[in-house]
């Protein structure tokens, strides 16, 4: 396996989840059977991160993902695989789509690695791409589980991120070099106490680790929490912005941002593919704020992309890659 | 001794979620396997369920579960012209996201959506008495996109005219109570001319719609200021979501009390799956009315489709098992079942 070098500025990357392949939907199926073949169901698998990872070195992302090819849902996925959940009936998340919200039933701990042979695989048919290594935040696992305990929030979400720590050493311990923790349940809640919640299970999750740790954070109005959010202790903040005009643009300027930055300039609620020229405006947008650099941007969607169809979602890849391209160039 | 004076009564505030032979139809229907009627037919006997859990229970007021709307805006969307959806956006602090209406010119209606439902269903409800729900004018706006060249507040107010011509026709075809909801209320970053602008709104619905009308806040207590903004609706009820803070709503009630209204409290927790504790329930509840002595409502803090189907059936139980006590506590007069 060769080394890859990833570009000074501008890299591009991606969120995590990718459209399901048709043998990932397979092997979900299979899991949901009675009689599940484990050794189908990695094969399965395997050839669907096969695929995802084919798409992203086809269009030329620079730091990839295994397209979370396994993970029926964010939440879910850990749910199955620590302790100390069940998994309620249905519940619906938009039209007439559904997951089975987990309900936390007992001590949440860590059992053996959940995110692992993923990861392994992917970063085995990566090309020497690094390969983000990406688990669901203790916050969002939580808020978008069912509470069957009667048992304070704030050391349940501490909890969660305990056990999500070892996962994380596993990880790292494997070689994993990014590492992204994903809270999309804080912009929902944006308050001080909340903020300030995740910034301390960030702390313990993350804490003495030599990774560029990562926290992705999408949606909502992150802007009432941002004083809080730039202080985590982490190396890049990935946010979502295109969805919402950039509205978090000025926020960045007024606290004198100086992490990296994950910019989201794919919406990945439409199937519009972005232009290489939205992409640089996008780009040039932020470079005209003067917070950061070139060497401090890596270019991504503004969230996963599992809800779009595969061709769609790898044209907006294709686009923001070139976009990045061009931006090299000109900054 | 009961106080006939005092009358209480229940309901659920909206939605039922989806029961498994529902979901599948619908999914086939997207598959392409099953067909237009198939899916009327599965949707009419799925809320005929729901409709037939709330009557049981006692409710007074009973909604049809809104079980084939995507989202609270989707069905007026598909049924207006120069509005279509757009992209999926997070519904306040849920793990759900409704579709984005687009406003590109002025709205028209189409076809009628509450209506033939209430038509429909009406049947169906006896004893109990029909509700129908529209989304709130202001919240309806605020969460699209306005591409229209129009002002916030001209859009707001078309929408507010659409509404109001809903709500008129659904109580001439049976509705007695015109549910309006305006969660946007309980953000703390709207602002009073907001608010203000709501109460005007769901007033011109009221006056359109000639029946009961009630206005619902929830995912959360209203700001001080907000709320008293509100109290110039000129609505019969205001319902207000004390299940996911009481402590905040249980100030604010007792600060500015109901104005004009009368309350509703939405009690029971149902984004929760965990049994509400009836007899805290029945206490908070006391507290908040020490003093108020006329009608009240009880209801859920807010639709029960985020839950899944079995808690919905059972977060309906306890309510009815709640008011039952409460009244007895009150001593006040329980009417259920459309009479007394």
């Amino acid at each position: 396996m060769g080394v890859y070098e990833v570009p000074r500025k501008f890299p591009t990357t991606v969120i995590g989840s990718y459209p399901k392949l048709p043998e990932a939907e397979e092997a979900l199926k299979l899991r949901k059977s009675s009689k599940v073949d484990w050794s189908r169901f990695r094969d399965l698998v395997h050839i669907a991160i096969r695929g995802v990872v084919g798409d992203y070195i086809e269009v030329g992302v620079d730091v990839v993902s295994d397209g979370e090819q396994s993970r029926e849902d964010m939440v879910v996925f850990f749910a199955e695989n620590l302790r100390g959940f069940t998994l309620s009936d249905w519940v619906r998340v938009f039209d007439n789509v559904y997951f089975r919200r987990p309900v936390i039933v007992e001590k949440v701990e860590w059992v053996s690695p959940v995110t692992l042979e993923d990861w392994l695989y992917a970063t085995s048919v990566s090309q020497g791409r690094p390969v983000k290594a990406i688990v669901t935040g203790p916050y969002t696992i939580v808020e978008w589980s069912f509470v069957a305990r009667h048992v304070d929030r704030a050391e349940l979400v501490l909890e969660v991120a305990l056990a999500l720590r070892k996962e994380i050493e596993k990880l790292v311990e494997a070689g994993a070099r990014y590492v992204q923790v994903d809270e999309p349940a804080l912009s929902t809640r944006p308050t001080k106490e909340d903020a300030q919640l995740v910034g301390e299970a960030l702390r313990r999750m993350l804490h003495g680790l030599d990774v560029k740790r990562i926290v992705h954070i999408c949606y909502g109005r992150l802007e009432r929490i941002f004083e809080y959010v730039v202080d985590y202790s982490v190396d890049q903040l990935a946010l979502e912005f295109k969805n919402s005009n950039f509205r978090l643009l000025p926020y960045l300027k007024e606290y004198s941002y100086s992490k990296e930055l994950g910019f989201g300039v794919i919406d990945v609620h439409v199937t519009k593919v972005e232009t290489e020229r939205e992409v640089l405006d996008a780009v040039e947008k932020l470079m005209k704020l003067g917070v950061v650099g070139p060497e401090k941007i890596f270019l991504n969607p503004d969230c996963g992309l599992k809800r779009l169809p595969r061709e769609i979602a790898k044209a907006k890849l294709r686009n923001m890659v070139e976009a990045a391209k061009k931006a090299r160039e000109i900054w | 001794m009961v106080n006939a004076e005092v009358l209480l009564w229940f309901s659920t505030l909206g939605g039922y979620p989806r029961c498994r032979y529902l979901r599948r139809i619908l999914r086939d229907f997207e598959q392409g396997s099953a067909s237009r009627w198939e899916v009327e037919e599965a949707v009419t006997r799925a809320s005929a369920t729901v409709i037939g859990v709330q009557v049981a229970s006692g409710a007074l007021y009973v909604s049809d579960g809104m079980l084939d709307w995507h989202d609270i805006f989707r069905p007026f969307v598909d049924a207006w012209r120069g509005v279509t959806s757009g992209g999926l956006l997070r519904y306040f602090d849920n793990n759900f996201f409704y579709r984005v209406p687009i406003f590109v010119g002025e709205p028209e209606t189409s076809y009628l959506v509450l209506a033939p439902r209430v038509r429909k269903f009406l049947p169906l409800v006896e004893p109990s008495k029909l509700k129908v729900v529209v989304p709130g004018p202001v919240t309806f706006t605020v969460m699209a996109e306005n591409r229209t060249g129009r002002t916030f507040e001209e859009l707001a107010d078309r929408v507010a005219s659409l509404l109001a011509e809903e709500a008129r026709r659904a109580a001439e075809a049976g509705a007695e109570l015109v549910q309006i909801d305006e969660p946007i209320l309980s953000d703390p970053e709207v602002s009073v001319d907001t608010a203000r602008l709501s109460a005007e709104l769901c007033s011109k619905i009221a006056r359109s719609a000639g029946v009961k009308t009630s206005l619902a806040i929830y995912f959360g207590a209203p700001e001080v200021r907000v709320y008293e903004a509100v109290l110039d609706a000129r609505v019969d009820y205001l319902s207000v979501d004390i299940a996911t803070n009481p402590a905040r709503a249980l100030e604010l009630l007792k600060l500015k009390g109901f104005g004009s209204h009368a309350p509703v409290l939405g009690l029971v927790d149902s984004r929760s799956i965990l049994p509400d504790d009836i007899s805290k329930l029945v206490e908070l509840a006391k507290e908040v009315l020490a003093g108020y002595d006329g009608e009240v409502g009880v209801t859920t803090s807010t639709w029960l489709d985020l839950i899944p189907y079995q808690y919905s059936l059972e977060k309906t139980r306890l309510l009815g098992l709640l008011a039952e006590l409460l009244a007895q506590k009150l001593r006040a007069q329980l009417v259920r079942r459309g009479g007394t």
